[in-house]
Formats: C-alpha cells, structure tokens, sequence
C-alpha cells in the first residue's frame, strides 16, 4: 500500500516538475517548502534541499516567502512538502518547551566560510545560555569583526535552530533581530535565560 | 518583454505551481488516467490560469479557479478522445484498505482532500470505474462541485449526475465494506 502510495506521488511531482521546466525554465533540484503558521513568534517558512534544511525564516505570508525563494533560488522548483514535517514537530517540541535541541540537518552552503563559522560557533550556546557578538567573532577567528559577525547572525538563513536569538550586545542589551525584538525576547525568555 | 517583466511572469506561474501543481495534478490524474495527457493538461492548465489572471478578482479563491480550468480542460479532451483503451488496471483488487470518509456519507463531497495513503486504493480502483461514473465521481469529491455543476460540464441532467456519483459509490461501497 504505501509502495502504491509512493508510486502515485512520485508521478504527480514528475508531472509538476516536468511544468516547471517547460513554464519556467526551472530545471534544478527541487527545494522543498512548508509552513509554520501559528507559533508564538509568528509564521514561519521552512525551505530544504537535498543536504539539509537552507531556510527557517520569518515571514508575513506563503507568497511572500515564495516569492522570495524563487529569486534566491532562480533554477529550482518550489513544491510543499510533507518531508518537512520532521522539522515540524521538532519546531512544536521546542516552542512546547519539550526539548531544546535539533536533530535538524542544516545547509549553510548560502552564506560565506566566515559566515558560516560565526553560525557553528554561534550554535553551540545551549539554551538557556547568552553570549555576545565579540565572542562570536573571536571564537570564528577574527576578535575584531564584531559588525561582520553582527551582520552574519542578522543574514542567518536559520532561525531558530541556529540559535541567534542567543547573541547579545556586550552591554547586556539585545541588539537586533530578524524577527523583530519581542520575539527574540520570547524566545530568550521561554528558555529561561531571561527574567523579564 | 523585458527581461525583468519576464522574469516577473515566471515567478507568478512558479509561484502558482509551487502552491497548487501538485494537488492538480493528483487531480488531472484521477481524471484522465494517462501521464501524458496529464502532463500536457497540467501545463495548459497553468498556462491559461497565468494567462487570465488579470480575470482572477483579487480575493477570489485561486484554487477553485485553477481546479475550474483543469477540469475542463480534462473533461474536453475526454470528449474529444475516442473511448480508451482501457489501461491501468494496476494494482487495486488485491488491497484491503479503510475507505475514505466520502464512502461512508450518504453524500460524497466537500473537504475531501483526503491525504491518508490508504485512499490511494480506493482511487486506483475509482480509475477503473465506467468514465461517466469515474468523472462524475472525481468532480464531486475532489473536484467539489455540486450535482448541478457536474450535469453542466458533462452535458447531462442532474438526476443522472446524481446517478453516476450514486451508482460509483455504491460499487465501491460493495468492495472496500
């Protein structure tokens, strides 16, 4: 049955990726998409390719989020998926106050070596635990690029699970945020690491 | 065109591909039963829908609309095609499965985007019905439509798309009960 099932979907997604190519000229992996529509800090999209999710990012709407993946992604097909609902449930598991870390795969293949170093570094602060932009910056290698490694976390691709919510300002306030500073607040505070 | 106006034009097709090519093309499937031809109809689909979308009022339901195209541009081309050589009788006698709540109802239709895998019995069997039967069927759960739309599109009375729909049902009833 599920052999069956598989078979029937792999057709319809032939079918659509086969109009993609002919409409659109997209010919690439398709990237696949979901939505998170109701959690405390707004609505979420969720983005994955092959290697990993790529996109977890705060958005007002699915053509929005759309919109904004075909033009980052310029030769990849969009298709919603039910992959994703691994990611899902680990996303309800954490803003249930359940379980604090991911199993999530992540692709950072979108941002620079740089980038992407300030981002590993950055996910190793646990829950429940802050740091700053100098210490981010100094633990990537380069101590005196504080801005750059500001600029990193604010261009982090994912949110969240890459956790930039836990970087502060030297002074102890919260500097900026993708998704706006009361969810970062929200987040800081139902991991405890706040007492507002 | 410019190339951005191209550019543009493609992200609003993709954009509606992405939101509603898979579940059309589920659709597009279940009524023609041919890859090919669904494959041509699916891209016709999208093409007229992008094509018309000016006639799109703003807040009116995308779906339906696009649902609307694709069920006639399949029911045309099963008007046009000389009856079928019966393919596809794949799998489906051999599975026992739980039915779709349409089965159950007296009246089969509204919310039925069933996702459950073991409907997908149900539908391979729903393939092999009689086509008046198979597109009356189809046009009412997955299509939405109201026994009145469905006369309309497969030229007909009413009372005979109710027939058709009851007639399906009743078949599949006796085999997945």
């Amino acid at each position: 049955m599920k052999a069956l099932e598989r078979d029937e979907e792999r057709a319809e997604r032939r079918l659509v990726h086969r109009a993609f190519e002919r409409l659109t000229g997209r010919d690439g992996t398709p990237l696949q998409y979901a939505l998170m529509e109701d959690t405390p800090v707004g609505v979420l999209g969720l983005a994955a390719g092959p290697a990993g999710l790529r996109r977890l990012e705060y958005i007002r709407g699915e053509d929005d989020f759309l919109l904004r993946l075909l033009e980052e992604f310029p030769d990849r097909p969009l298709e919603r998926s039910a992959a994703l609902d691994a990611v899902r449930r680990e996303l309800d598991r954490y803003f249930a106050g359940s379980r604090f870390t991911f199993e999530t795969r992540v692709d950072l293949s979108d941002v620079t070596p740089f980038q992407q170093r300030v981002l590993r570094e950055t996910a190793k602060v646990p829950a429940g635990k802050v740091t700053t932009y100098t210490d981010v910056a100094t633990r990537a290698g380069r101590p005196h690029a504080a801005r750059a490694a500001g600029n990193a976390l604010h261009d982090n691709p994912i949110a969240i699970i890459v956790p930039c919510h836990r970087v502060l300002r030297g002074d102890g306030s919260l500097g900026g945020y993708a998704g706006g500073l009361p969810a970062k607040e929200w987040l800081l505070k139902h991991e405890g690491a706040i007492l507002l | 065109m410019t190339a951005q106006r191209r550019a543009m034009a493609s992200d609003t097709l993709a954009l509606l591909l992405a939101k509603h090519g898979l579940e059309l093309a589920r659709h597009l499937r279940r009524l023609v039963r041919d890859d090919e031809v669904a494959a041509d109809l699916l891209q016709d689909t999208f093409l007229r829908a992008h094509g018309a979308l000016r006639g799109l009022r703003p807040g009116s339901n995308e779906r339906a609309w696009l649902y609307r195209i694709a069920t006639n541009s399949a029911l045309n081309h099963l008007r046009d095609r000389a009856r079928e050589a019966a393919a596809l009788a794949r799998h489906a006698s051999a599975v026992e499965v739980a039915a779709p709540a349409w089965l159950d109802g007296d009246q089969p239709g509204g919310g039925a985007h069933e996702t459950d895998p073991r409907h997908t019995a149900v539908w391979a069997r729903v393939a092999e019905l009689p086509e008046r039967q198979r597109v009356a069927l189809t046009l009412r759960v997955s299509g939405e439509c109201d026994y009145e739309e469905i006369a309309r599109r497969m030229g007909g009375t009413e009372a005979a798309a109710r027939a058709n729909v009851h007639q399906a049902v009743q078949r599949l009833r006796k085999e997945f009960r």
